[in-house]
């Protein structure tokens, strides 16, 4: 490597390389993605966001909420649980079988074979798939991100450190809006010792004129504002907390499947 | 070796030359690192008031904290770094800087772009992706701005009087074209043509660890195998050794960013782990020849410059094997999404990089500005504080980032180490300033000579013509 | 380190210089060897580039494997389309029936019975005449429409009304529907709801 072009050609080939690699491959493979559908089912999946919800991620990136909150379940492994669903005509004789089994946990091959031993006594049963992490056990979703969880995103927030909890899944868990009003304006009312910033510039005090605003915060005590005044979100923080509820990892899809509750059905 | 017919120019004037480029970089990066440091010491004041900033949207610790980095990276690391790189240029061609203007006017236009991102990012115009916050105006100022500065050094290593490239040369060559395609392609397929979906977090993954692992380590690199073998007085321990690290640098380090567990298909991240990997072959070959160069120099360290590029070479093989252990699966697991991963970018940017471009700056800046420092003492003074202060962030970061995931999220546990950085960022900025009280007591002394020069010769001709009738 | 001021005097500084060593053999070796072990863990783990295998599942075969495809939620999700598009116009989406269309299936004594052989001739052969349903009396006409759904779709509509708006009732296999197909042969006639009754349930 005597001259300036030939250490200019090892760079650019080995620049090219990876930019082919990182670069290229996933915009062509992953930029053009379109819509797919929930696992065993024709809804289409993602759903787009409704307007609110898409101003609210421009509240989002503004205010760097992806300096502390992840939005990318991770998941370890997935699991096969045997559930009995109908005991056939010799309950007894199943349920010794069951007491003898290990029916959770267990690979897709030990599941379908705890599955026909239980068949050959005459129960039914049934074979549901989970998945298995730390973040589910956490309840922070059903299983974990896949792309496909991003199509709608822009700028698409994964954040890179969780120095709060994750929230790709946090409109799963937390439906009530005005709690997360109330938290976004004072966290420590919520999670005494929380670490979180209060975005107190999202809200506005003012006084009550008349009746009450139905949109008025219900604070304790300590956090409220003084008598005669309320506390109103403004409309960033409407639009925010309408992305945030829109956040769901709760749906199975082919690349992350998993068995959902009947819970829809009962 | 063969020099050509050019006459050497003699080391003073060559130092000279750089003087009105190098001011100007140096100048605006002190200036971003000791603000860049007061918002990291602003941001980390949130473990310990969380209220603190509450009714001021500029202050919150989601833009403070990304403002911080990015003028650490691009306010401090990049122009320090280019500086440093257009003197080693300008010495190992032996003649003086050419296009000084040029690289003077893309110092400029550089800074200029970082303030408007630093107010772009705290008013709220952040474009959302890591280590690329900088909205469209400022990232649209600061590529041409490096392509100025970059067009300078090429044209200077294309006058040197030794035709033999030096493996320093190599890696800046390699370094100049780096910035600009990582850089405009974060441009183009996230700010003018954003790409749909996650796509975007993988273009910005790449980005960011080609700047802060592939970046840095090429101008890092090789300022410390020029300064290395000057100080200790013997020849750089294996061109070919040299080379072989260099190319699997380029290769492997380029791979390197994508997290395991990242909501990709699992081809990215397995291919950013076989690539971590194979960092550990660069890392490994630049030990050795930087071990075999140095040990046995005739002359010690003595806590000057030669020290900090020591020190800072050894920092750059710990940070190559945090690379790789962060690459390894199991490991990896325990300490993904966690703050383990900022600990070695910390490292990256201040172990290494910044005490390795502080040996250069203050091995030539008493040179370039023809006067000795104004504090001698204090340089060595700052290389403690930038080495205990790195030392305390990265391993409170580390000691973080493995508590939190054993301790499954258990805030009381986690929130000593942060505290603790605090103690870090804290140090960092003491050393800053005296990196910046050198900087302008040396502009500003002179400033001073420049303009009593001038008055001087305004008044002589006078003189003159006052003895005339 | 030399002193500053010694340098800037006005001579000429040699850059320093590499030594033209060759580089060991060992270093060549172990890069081979790292390439070897990482190309190992790549062919066992990435899924060679293919777009739908995320951590931890390592190849299609797996991912195919650990696909919820006996499960009920799966077939009352399949049932819930299938009876959208076909029954829920009678029916009513929500399964209480549309007056003077269709009587409710939520609740109904024919959708809840023991076992699944009356319920399955309804679509299978259609039902008219009088029939009551939930103390009701209806007298209209459901045409039949077996032919058109393969046997695991009607099993997944009839799990999914056994299963949905408060009914709470055994699921229906494929198998159980072909079954009865089978025995009803290729003439469906429209039954009345006496000669239902008359069946075994
Ligand atoms: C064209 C409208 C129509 C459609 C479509 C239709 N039904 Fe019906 N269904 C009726 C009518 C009308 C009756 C009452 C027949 C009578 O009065 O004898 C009925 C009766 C029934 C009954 C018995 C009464 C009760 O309410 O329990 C069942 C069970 C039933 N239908 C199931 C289905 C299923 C399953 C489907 C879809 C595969 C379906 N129907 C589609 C109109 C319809």
């Amino acid at each position: 490597m005597k001259n300036g072009f030939s250490v200019f050609c090892v760079a650019l080939a080995a620049l090219g390389l990876s930019w082919i690699g990182l670069v290229l491959g996933p915009v062509l493979q992953l930029g053009h993605e379109s819509l797919t559908t929930v696992l065993n089912s024709t809804d289409p999946y993602p759903i787009q966001p409704a307007g609110a919800a898409t101003l609210g991620l421009q509240v989002y990136k503004a205010n760097g909420c992806a300096a502390c909150h992840t939005e990318q379940v991770q998941q370890d492994g997935v699991v096969c649980n045997v559930v009995l669903s109908a005991p056939g005509l010799h309950p007894d004789d199943v349920s010794n079988l069951l007491s003898q089994l290990d029916l959770n946990g267990l690979t897709d091959q030990e599941a379908s074979i705890a599955a026909a031993k239980i068949a050959a006594v005459g129960g039914k049963t049934e074979i549901r798939v989970a998945s298995t992490g730390g973040d589910m056990n956490r309840g922070w979703g059903l299983r974990r991100s896949v792309s496909a969880d991003y199509l709608y995103d822009q700028p698409v927030q994964l954040g890179s450190v969780r120095i709060g909890p994750d929230l790709a899944d946090i409109g799963t868990r937390q439906t009530d809006a005005k709690a997360i009003l109330a938290h976004l304006y004072a966290p420590q009312s919520c999670t005494a010792g929380s670490l979180m910033p209060s975005f107190k510039f999202l809200f506005v005090t003012r006084k009550v004129q008349g009746s009450p605003s139905p949109d008025a915060l219900a604070l304790p005590q300590a956090f409220a504002p003084p008598d005669g005044f309320e506390i109103v979100p403004t409309q960033d923080a409407k639009n925010l907390v309408a992305y945030l509820m829109n956040l769901h990892v709760n749906v199975p899809l082919y690349e992350a499947p998993f068995t959902p509750s009947v819970a829809a059905n009962k | 070796m063969n020099s050509n017919d050019i006459k050497p120019v003699p080391t003073s004037q060559v130092d000279a030359s750089c003087r009105l480029p190098l001011l100007a970089l140096f100048g605006g990066s002190a200036l971003w690192l000791v603000l860049g440091l007061l918002l990291e010491l602003t941001a980390s004041l949130q473990f310990h008031a969380p209220g603190i900033f509450s009714c001021c949207p500029w202050m919150t610790y989601g833009r403070v904290l990304p403002a911080a980095n990015d003028l650490l990276i691009y306010g401090f690391a990049i122009p320090t770094g280019l500086g440093v790189m257009l003197w080693v240029v300008a010495r190992l061609g032996q003649v003086e800087l050419v296009l000084p203007l040029v690289s003077f006017a893309g110092a400029n236009v550089w800074h200029l772009g970082v303030l408007v991102g630093t107010l772009g990012v705290l008013s709220g115009h952040s474009t959302g992706y890591a280590w690329f916050e900088y909205p469209r105006v400022a990232a649209a100022l600061l590529l041409p701005a490096f392509m100025l500065v970059a067009v300078s050094a090429v044209a200077a290593i294309g006058q040197r009087r030794i035709r033999d490239l030096y493996p320093s040369h190599w890696f800046f060559l390699a370094s100049l074209l780096w910035f600009p395609w990582i850089y405009s392609t974060a441009f183009v397929f996230l700010l003018v043509w954003p790409v749909r979906g996650v796509a975007q977090a993988v273009i910005d993954w790449w980005f960011a660890s080609n700047l802060i692992v592939v970046w840095l380590s090429l101008v890092g690199l090789g300022i410390s195998f020029y300064l290395l073998p000057k100080f200790s007085g013997r020849p750089l321990e294996g061109r070919f050794t040299a080379l072989f690290a260099f190319v699997t640098l380029l290769l492997f380090g380029s791979w390197l960013g994508i997290p395991q567990g990242a909501p990709v298909p699992f081809w990215l991240p397995a291919s950013s782990i076989l690539a971590g990997l194979l960092f550990s072959v660069p890392v490994l070959v630049v030990a050795m020849v930087c071990a075999r160069t140095v040990c046995g120099a005739p002359a010690g360290c003595k806590g000057g410059p030669f020290c900090q590029v020591k020190f800072g070479t050894a920092a750059f093989v710990l940070s190559g094997i945090w690379t790789v252990a962060q690459a390894c699966p199991q490991f990896a697991h325990s300490t993904l999404l966690t703050t383990f991963d900022l600990g070695r970018i910390h490292w990256q940017i201040f172990g290494f990089f910044a005490i390795t471009v502080m040996g250069g700056f203050y091995e030539l800046f008493p040179r370039v500005m023809a006067s000795p420092l104004p504090l001698p003492g204090l340089p060595r003074f700052q290389h403690w504080l930038f080495i205990s202060g790195a030392l305390v962030l990265a391993a409170s970061l580390a000691v973080a980032g493995l508590q939190q995931q054993s301790a499954d999220f258990i805030l009381a546990r986690i929130l000593p180490a942060f505290r603790a950085s605090s103690l870090g960022w804290t140090l960092l900025f003491i050393g800053s300033l005296i990196f910046a009280l050198n900087v302008f007591i040396m502009t500003i002394v002179w400033v001073v000579g420049i303009i009593k020069t001038v008055i001087g010769a305004i008044k002589a001709p006078l003189a003159v013509a006052e003895v005339k009738p | 380190m030399k002193d500053p001021a010694q340098s800037s005097t006005d001579h000429q500084e040699n850059p320093p210089s590499a030594s033209v060593s060759t580089v060991p053999l060992w270093i060549f070796a172990l890069t081979l060897l790292l390439i070897f072990l990482g190309t190992v863990y790549f062919d066992h783990h990435s899924g060679w580039f293919n777009p739908q295998i995320y951590s931890p599942f390592e190849n299609e075969a797996q991912l195919e494997a650990y696909q919820p495809k006996s499960g009920s939620a799966a077939m009352i999700a399949r049932g819930k389309q299938v009876y959208e598009q076909i029954c829920g116009i009678c029916h009513g989406v929500d399964g209480m029936g549309k007056p003077g269309q269709a009587p409710p299936l939520a609740g109904s004594e024919w959708v809840n019975a023991s076992s699944y052989n009356r319920l399955a001739h309804i679509p299978l052969m259609g039902v008219n005449g009088d029939i009551t349903v939930e103390g009701k009396d209806w007298n209209m006409a459901m045409a039949a429409m077996g032919a058109s759904l393969s046997d695991a779709d009607l099993a997944a509509v009839l799990s999914y009304i056994r299963n949905s708006w408060g009914n709470k009732s055994a699921m229906v296999t494929p198998e159980d529907v072909a079954g009865v197909r089978a025995a009803i042969g290729k003439n469906p006639v429209p039954m009345s709801a006496q000669q239902l009754e008359k069946m075994p349930q």
